[in-house]
C-alpha cells in the first residue's frame, strides 16, 4: 500500500518563501549593478574562461616536421575509445619510410565524452586533447571532424609537431 | 602404442611422434615458432625445450621422438628459464612496432611472451635494420625486420607447394628470407605463407592495413570455390567479410586452402550483391522485395503452368547450392509441378576433371555431386540441344535459372543470358547483381540468393563427402535461399520474424549511425 | 720433445709427390692394409685409442662402428675445412704429404666399405686445394685409385670440393649440407651422419689428421702408437702454436705434453722481457687459461678439460702482456658473429648481441654491470643449439670476462683504449 505524506499546513504557506527569493536577487542585482568588479560569473561570449593547459579540449592530430600527418593508423585510439567515435580507414603509403597512414581519420564530436583515452593510448602523440572547448555550430554544421579539420584547422597554425620523431627513433637504433 | 608422461599427465601417443605431438595430445602448453605439424621438423627457434628424465640436457621436442615410459616437463625452472632466454633471443632484433604491425592480435610472440617470457628486456644495443615492405610477388609482402626466420614459409615452398621461390639469404642475424633468383612468390598456395607466419613478416597484399583483427569474428564455413570443398573460417566485422582461411581438416584440405579459394569473400559483400527483388527487361527495371517478386513469379508460373502444361517450363540449376536447397527444389519441381525439362549448368565441362595436385579442382562448384545425386533421384538430365530447340520453337515459355552464386567462375553467363532470352520470361535466382543480367531481352526477374555464408546446410564435395556448415553471419537478410523461394513458388509464407539482423555493410562512420538518443 | 711420425717427412719437397712418396714407403700399408679384414682394422683403430682430431676428440674406431651393416652406399669425408681461428696443421699436411692423407682415407674407406670419398678443402686455400688435386690425378694414374686397387677388388674414388669459406662448414653436418650443394648450415641430429648423412647415406666424417694417423696405426699397429701419449688420449698431435713466442709453428708432439714444455722447449719460449698473460689451448672456441693455469697444465683431452677448457683441433695461441684482453674477446666476438649461419635463433641473436657488447665496451661506452651480462647471454647461448658453434661463442666470451674480469674493469673505468694499449696490442 502506497502511504502519501501530505505536507504540513505550514509548508503550504508559499508566499513568504518566494518574497524571500526575490528580495535576494533583487540585492544581487543591485550589489552586481554598482560593484561589477567583484561578480563572479563572466559575460560570455564577450569574455572567455582561460582553462589549465592539461584541459581536455577539442581533439589535434599532431604532424610530423614535414607538416605531414604523424598519425599510423594502428587504431589503438578507435579500439580505446569507449563512445566509439573514431573511425580510422589506413592505406598503405607511398613514402617508403612510412608504412602506414589514415587516408581518413573521422572523429564525431558529438558522440565523444572527452575523457582522453584516446589520447592515452596513442603510443606515437599523434593524437592530442587540445584547449578548444567551444564546439558549439549552427543546425547542420558538420560535428564529424575529418584530418583536414583535426590536423590542419587555420587555429593550428599549420600543425602542432608531435614529439616523437621517426628518423630520430631510426637513428637512435630502436 | 609409447605411453609417456608429460608435466605429470599420462598420454598414449602413436609410434613414431614427436614429443610436441604428445604435449598437444596431452593438452598442454609448450611453447614453439619453427614447428608446424604440416611441415618438417627444422628445429630452429629452440623453444620448444624439454626437460626429459635421464638426460643431461634439455632437448627439444619437436625432434625428439617419443619412447615408451619416457617422462617429460617442460614446467621445471631450468625450461622456463631458457624458454625466457630463447624469447629474449627473439625479440631483440624484433622491432617493438606492434601498433602498426598487421599481426598484432594474432602474433605469435604476442601470445607467447605474455605466456612465457615476461621478463625484462636487458638488450640495449641498436636493433639490426633490415629491409622493410619487401614485394614478394602479387599476393605478399615482407617485412625481413620483423621476421624470426623460423623458415616455415621457406619450407612451405619447398615442401607443399614444392615451388621453392623462397629461401633465407645472408648468414647470422644478418639472415633475410627473399626470393630465389628474382622469380617472384607466384604461385596459387602463397596466401599460406602468410597463415603459417607466425609474427607479422607476411602480410597479404590482400587484407593488409584493411582491418585490425581484434575487430573481426570467424565463422565456420566451407569453401564454394571449387569441389574440393577446404574447410575455412570466414572472419567478417558489421561491415562485411574481410578474408578466408584455411582451417584443418585432415580427410579434406589438411592445413592449406588455395589463393583462389581466399578470393570467395568478395562476392559475399554488400557493394556487389543483388538487394532487391527486379522485374523489367533491358533499359528498364522495377524493384519489387524479394519476397513479392517471387509472388509474383509465382503466379506467372501458375499461368503457364495451366495454360501450356509443365513442358513449357525450363529449368537451369547450377551446383552451387546446398543439398538440402536440392532437395527441396526437385520435390517442388518434379513431384508438385511435374517439370521434366531440368538442365545443369556446368561453367566449364571441358576442365571438371582437371586438378592441380594439392587442393585446386577443375570443376568450379561446391556440389556439383550433389546435384547429380538430386537428378539421379528424381528426374533424367536434360540434354541442352533439346533446351535450344524448345526455346527457339516457343516450346519452352517460361525459364527458370539458378543461376551463379560466384559470378568470377562463370565465364559463360553472358552466353546464357543471350540464349535463355528467348523464352517468353525468364526468372533468375542469383545472388550478385550482373551486367550481363540486366542486358537481358526478354521479361525477367531477378531475385536476390543468399550465400553460402548466410545458410545452413551441405555440400558433398568430389569424394562424395558430405560436409555441413550452418550460417556464419547475414550479409543481406531480405534475400532469399532457395528453398525459401520453392516455399514462396508453392504459394506458402515465410516466417519472416526469424530473419536475421543485416551486418549494414561499410558506412562512412559507424558510430554516427548508431547515435542512439542523443 | 718433438716426436716425428707423421710429420717425418714434411721438410722434403719430394715428399709431396708420388714418387717422393713411394721413395719413403708410400703406400705400402694400403697394400697391407687391403689384404687384412675391414673389421679387423676397425679393431686395430679402435685398440690405438684414437681420437679425432679436429675439435670434438671422439674415440675414431667408435665412430665407425656406428655405421649401419648393411650394403647401403656410405662415404667417407675428409674434413679439410680448416676454419678454426689459430689452426694451420691440416694445411701444413696437405700441402707437404697429399699422398698419407689419400692413404690413410684410402685405409679408413676400406675399413668401412665406402667406394667414394671426398676432401672438404675450405675455399682460401687455394694451393692445398691444387697440391690435393694434383696427388690424387697422380694417384689414379698409378692404380692406388679407381676400379680394383693394387689387384684387391676394392674399388674406390676420390675428389676434392672446395668450399667457400664459411666456418660452420667445419662442422660435420653443415659440411655435408654444403656438399649437398645446400646452405652450408647444420643439419638437425638426430639422425647422425653415420646414419643419414651426405645424400642421406650413412657417412664417416673425419679430420685430415685423423685419416692420416690411421696409416700409421696400420703400419706399426696399435700398441706401437699407444706409446704416444697418456692413457686416454693416445699419440701424437699436431699443435698449430701461434702468437706471442719466439718460434711460432706446427709441431707434432705426444699428447700429455706440458703446456710448459710446449712453449718453453718446443717453441723457443715467449720473447724476451714479456710474461705469459694467457694461452687458449685449443683454437679459439676453447675457453682461455690463465698463466697459472697454464704452467700447469698438460695438452691431453682429460687434463684441459679438468680445467674447463679443451684440446680442440691443437690451436695454442699464446698471449703475453702485451695484449689487451678485451681487444682479444672484440676480435672473436667479431668472428662468431660473422659465421653464425643464422638458424638456430639462441646463436644468431646472442652471437650478434655478445659482438655488440664486446665492442661497446672495448670503445669505451661499457658499463661493469655489462660484464655479466655477457656471462648471462653466453651462459644462455650454451647447449642450445643444433651445431657447438653457440658454444664456441659463448665459452671464450665467459671463460673471458671471469678470469680477466679485472681488465676488463679497468677498461671499463678508464673509458676505451689508452694509445699506448692500443698500439701494443697492434704491435
Amino acid at each position: 500500500m502506497s502511504l502519501v505524506r501530505r505536507p504540513s499546513p505550514a509548508a503550504q504557506w508559499y508566499l513568504p518563501g518566494i518574497l524571500a527569493g526575490m528580495w535576494f536577487t533583487f540585492k544581487k542585482m543591485l550589489s552586481n549593478l554598482f560593484n561589477q568588479k567583484k561578480m563572479p560569473t563572466l559575460n560570455y561570449p564577450e569574455e572567455k574562461y582561460q582553462y589549465g593547459p592539461r584541459f581536455k579540449g577539442n581533439h589535434v592530430l599532431t604532424v610530423k616536421k614535414d607538416g605531414s600527418i604523424r598519425c599510423t593508423a594502428c587504431m589503438l585510439c578507435a579500439t580505446n575509445c569507449p563512445a566509439q567515435c573514431i573511425k580510422i580507414t589506413a592505406a598503405e603509403s607511398n613514402d617508403p619510410t612510412v608504412e602506414k597512414y589514415p587516408i581518413s581519420y573521422e572523429i564525431d564530436i558529438l558522440r565523444c565524452v572527452f575523457c582522453g583515452f584516446c589520447e592515452e593510448a596513442c603510443p606515437v602523440d599523434a593524437i592530442r586533447m587540445g584547449p578548444e572547448w567551444q564546439t558549439a555550430g549552427l543546425n547542420g554544421a558538420k560535428f564529424t571532424y575529418d584530418i583536414q579539420h583535426l590536423a590542419y584547422r587555420p587555429q593550428l597554425k599549420g600543425g602542432i609537431v608531435s614529439v616523437l620523431d621517426d628518423q630520430e627513433r631510426h637513428r637512435a637504433g630502436i | 602404442m609409447p605411453k609417456i608422461k608429460i608435466n605429470g599427465k599420462e598420454v598414449e601417443v602413436p609410434q613414431g611422434s614427436t614429443v610436441i605431438q604428445a604435449f598437444k595430445a596431452a593438452g598442454q602448453d609448450i611453447c614453439h615458432y619453427c614447428w608446424h605439424p604440416g611441415l618438417s621438423v627444422a628445429g630452429v627457434c629452440r623453444l620448444c625445450m624439454v626437460q626429459i628424465e635421464g638426460m643431461p640436457r634439455l632437448q627439444i621436442a619437436c625432434n625428439t621422438e617419443v619412447k615408451d615410459g619416457m617422462v617429460v616437463n617442460n614446467t621445471s625452472e631450468a625450461v622456463k628459464e631458457t624458454v625466457r632466454w630463447g624469447m629474449d633471443f627473439h625479440l631483440i632484433n624484433h622491432p617493438l612496432d606492434c601498433p602498426i604491425c598487421d599481426q598484432a592480435g594474432e602474433c605469435g610472440l604476442q601470445e607467447q611472451y605474455m605466456q612465457f617470457g615476461s621478463y625484462d628486456p636487458e638488450m640495449a644495443e641498436p636493433k639490426v635494420k633490415k629491409h622493410k615492405v619487401v614485394d614478394l610477388g602479387p599476393t605478399v609482402v615482407l617485412d625481413s625486420e620483423r621476421c624470426i626466420l623460423c623458415s616455415r614459409c621457406v619450407r612451405f615452398t619447398d615442401e607443399v607447394s614444392k615451388t621453392h621461390e623462397l629461401g633465407i639469404f645472408n648468414r647470422g642475424d644478418r639472415s633475410e628470407i627473399g626470393v630465389v633468383e628474382g622469380k617472384p612468390l607466384d604461385n596459387n598456395y602463397s596466401l599460406n605463407t602468410v597463415d603459417i607466419c607466425p609474427v607479422g613478416a607476411l602480410t597479404s597484399k590482400d587484407f593488409r592495413f584493411r582491418q585490425r583483427v581484434w575487430y573481426l569474428k570467424d565463422a565456420d564455413s566451407i569453401c564454394p570455390g571449387c569441389s574440393t570443398g577446404c574447410n575455412v573460417k570466414v572472419h567478417y566485422n558489421e561491415e562485411g567479410l574481410w578474408r578466408v582461411k584455411p582451417r584443418y581438416n585432415p580427410d579434406v584440405n589438411g592445413y592449406w586452402m588455395c589463393d583462389s579459394g581466399r578470393d570467395t569473400y568478395k562476392f559475399v559483400n554488400v557493394q556487389t550483391r543483388l538487394l532487391a527483388g527486379k522485374i523489367g527487361q533491358r533499359g528498364s527495371w522495377a524493384e519489387k522485395s524479394p519476397a513479392e517478386a517471387t509472388r509474383s513469379v509465382a503466379q506467372r508460373l501458375n499461368e503457364v503452368v495451366e495454360q501450356s502444361g509443365p513442358d513449357a517450363v525450363a529449368v537451369v540449376v547450377t551446383g552451387q547450392y546446398t543439398n538440402e536447397e536440392y532437395a527441396d527444389l526437385f520435390k517442388f519441381l518434379v513431384q508438385d509441378l511435374k517439370v521434366k525439362n531440368i538442365f545443369h549448368w556446368l561453367n566449364n565441362p571441358e576442365k571438371t576433371t582437371e586438378f592441380d595436385g594439392l587442393l585446386l579442382r577443375g570443376d568450379l562448384n561446391p556440389n556439383t555431386q550433389g546435384l547429380e545425386g538430386a537428378f539421379k533421384a528424381n528426374v533424367g538430365k536434360g540434354n541442352w540441344e533439346d533446351l535450344q530447340v524448345g526455346l527457339s520453337g516457343g516450346k519452352i515459355k517460361l525459364a527458370l535459372v539458378f543461376g551463379p552464386e560466384n559470378q568470377s567462375s562463370f565465364p559463360d553467363i553472358k552466353e546464357k543470358v543471350q540464349m535463355l532470352s528467348q523464352a517468353q520470361s525468364m526468372v533468375w535466382f542469383t545472388a550478385c547483381h550482373s551486367a550481363d543480367l540486366d542486358e537481358a531481352g526478354c521479361e525477367t526477374w531477378q531475385i536476390p540468393l543468399k550465400t553460402y555464408i548466410e545458410k545452413s546446410g551441405s555440400f558433398t564435395n568430389f569424394q562424395g563427402k558430405v560436409q555441413t556448415f550452418k550460417v556464419g553471419t547475414t550479409v543481406v537478410p531480405q534475400a532469399l535461399t532457395v528453398s525459401e523461394v520453392c516455399e514462396l513458388l508453392a504459394g506458402r509464407d515465410l516466417n519472416w520474424a526469424l530473419r536475421p539482423k543485416s551486418l549494414g555493410g561499410a558506412k562512412a562512420n559507424y558510430a554516427t549511425t548508431h547515435r542512439g538518443a542523443l | 720433445m718433438e716426436v716425428k711420425l707423421l710429420s717425418e717427412h714434411y721438410e722434403k719437397p719430394e715428399f709431396q709427390k708420388l714418387e717422393g712418396y713411394k721413395k719413403h714407403g708410400g703406400y705400402q700399408v694400403l697394400s697391407k692394409a687391403l689384404k687384412m679384414d675391414p673389421k679387423a682394422i676397425i679393431e686395430e683403430v679402435k685398440a690405438s685409442g684414437l681420437r679425432g682430431r679436429g675439435g670434438a676428440g671422439f674415440p675414431t674406431g667408435t665412430k665407425w662402428s656406428f655405421l649401419p651393416a648393411n650394403g647401403e652406399p656410405r662415404y667417407l669425408l675428409c674434413n679439410a675445412d680448416e676454419g678454426e681461428p689459430g689452426t694451420f696443421k691440416d694445411r701444413l699436411m696437405m700441402e707437404r704429404a697429399p699422398h698419407q692423407l689419400i692413404e690413410g682415407m684410402l685405409i679408413s674407406a676400406f675399413a668401412i666399405g665406402s667406394k667414394k670419398s671426398y676432401i672438404y678443402i675450405r675455399g682460401e686455400y687455394d694451393y692445398p686445394i691444387a697440391v690435393v688435386r694434383a696427388a690424387i690425378g697422380e694417384a689414379y694414374k698409378a692404380g692406388y685409385l679407381g676400379k680394383n686397387i693394387l689387384g684387391s677388388g676394392f674399388d674406390h674414388d676420390m675428389d676434392v670440393y672446395a668450399g667457400a669459406g664459411a666456418y660452420i662448414c667445419g662442422e660435420e653436418t653443415g659440411m655435408i649440407s654444403s656438399l649437398e650443394g645446400l646452405k652450408g648450415q647444420p643439419k638437425l641430429k638426430p639422425p647422425f651422419p653415420a646414419i643419414q648423412g651426405y645424400l642421406r647415406k650413412p657417412t664417416i666424417v673425419n679430420n685430415v689428421e685423423t685419416l692420416a694417423a690411421v696409416k700409421y696405426i696400420i703400419r706399426d699397429g696399435a700398441a706401437a702408437y699407444r706409446k704416444y701419449g697418456t692413457e686416454k688420449s693416445a699419440g701424437t698431435k699436431l699443435f698449430s702454436v701461434s702468437g706471442n713466442v719466439v718460434r711460432p709453428g706446427n709441431y707434432e708432439v705426444p699428447l700429455g705434453i706440458p703446456l710448459k714444455t710446449l712453449i718453453n722447449d718446443v717453441c723457443g719460449g715467449l720473447r724476451p722481457g714479456r710474461q705469459l698473460k694467457a694461452v687458449i689451448p685449443g683454437g679459439s672456441s676453447a675457453p682461455v687459461l690463465t698463466a697459472e693455469e697454464s704452467w700447469k697444465v698438460t695438452m691431453d683431452y682429460e687434463a684441459l678439460a679438468q680445467m674447463g677448457s679443451m684440446l680442440g683441433s691443437g690451436a695454442v695461441i699464446v698471449i703475453d702482456d702485451s695484449n689487451n684482453m678485451v681487444d682479444m674477446l672484440s676480435v672473436l666476438m667479431h668472428f662468431y658473429h660473422h659465421e653464425s649461419c643464422g638458424q638456430c635463433t639462441p646463436c644468431r641473436e646472442g652471437t650478434g648481441w655478445l659482438n655488440k657488447i664486446v665492442h661497446r665496451i672495448l670503445h669505451g661506452h661499457g658499463e661493469t654491470k655489462d660484464l655479466d651480462l655477457i656471462s648471462k647471454v653466453a651462459q644462455q647461448m650454451m647447449g642450445k643449439t643444433i651445431c657447438a658453434l653457440s658454444d664456441a661463442a659463448a665459452m671464450p666470451a665467459i671463460s673471458f670476462v671471469t678470469k680477466f674480469r679485472d681488465e676488463f674493469e679497468s677498461h671499463i673505468r678508464k673509458g676505451g683504449h689508452t694509445a699506448q694499449v692500443r698500439g701494443a696490442a697492434h704491435a
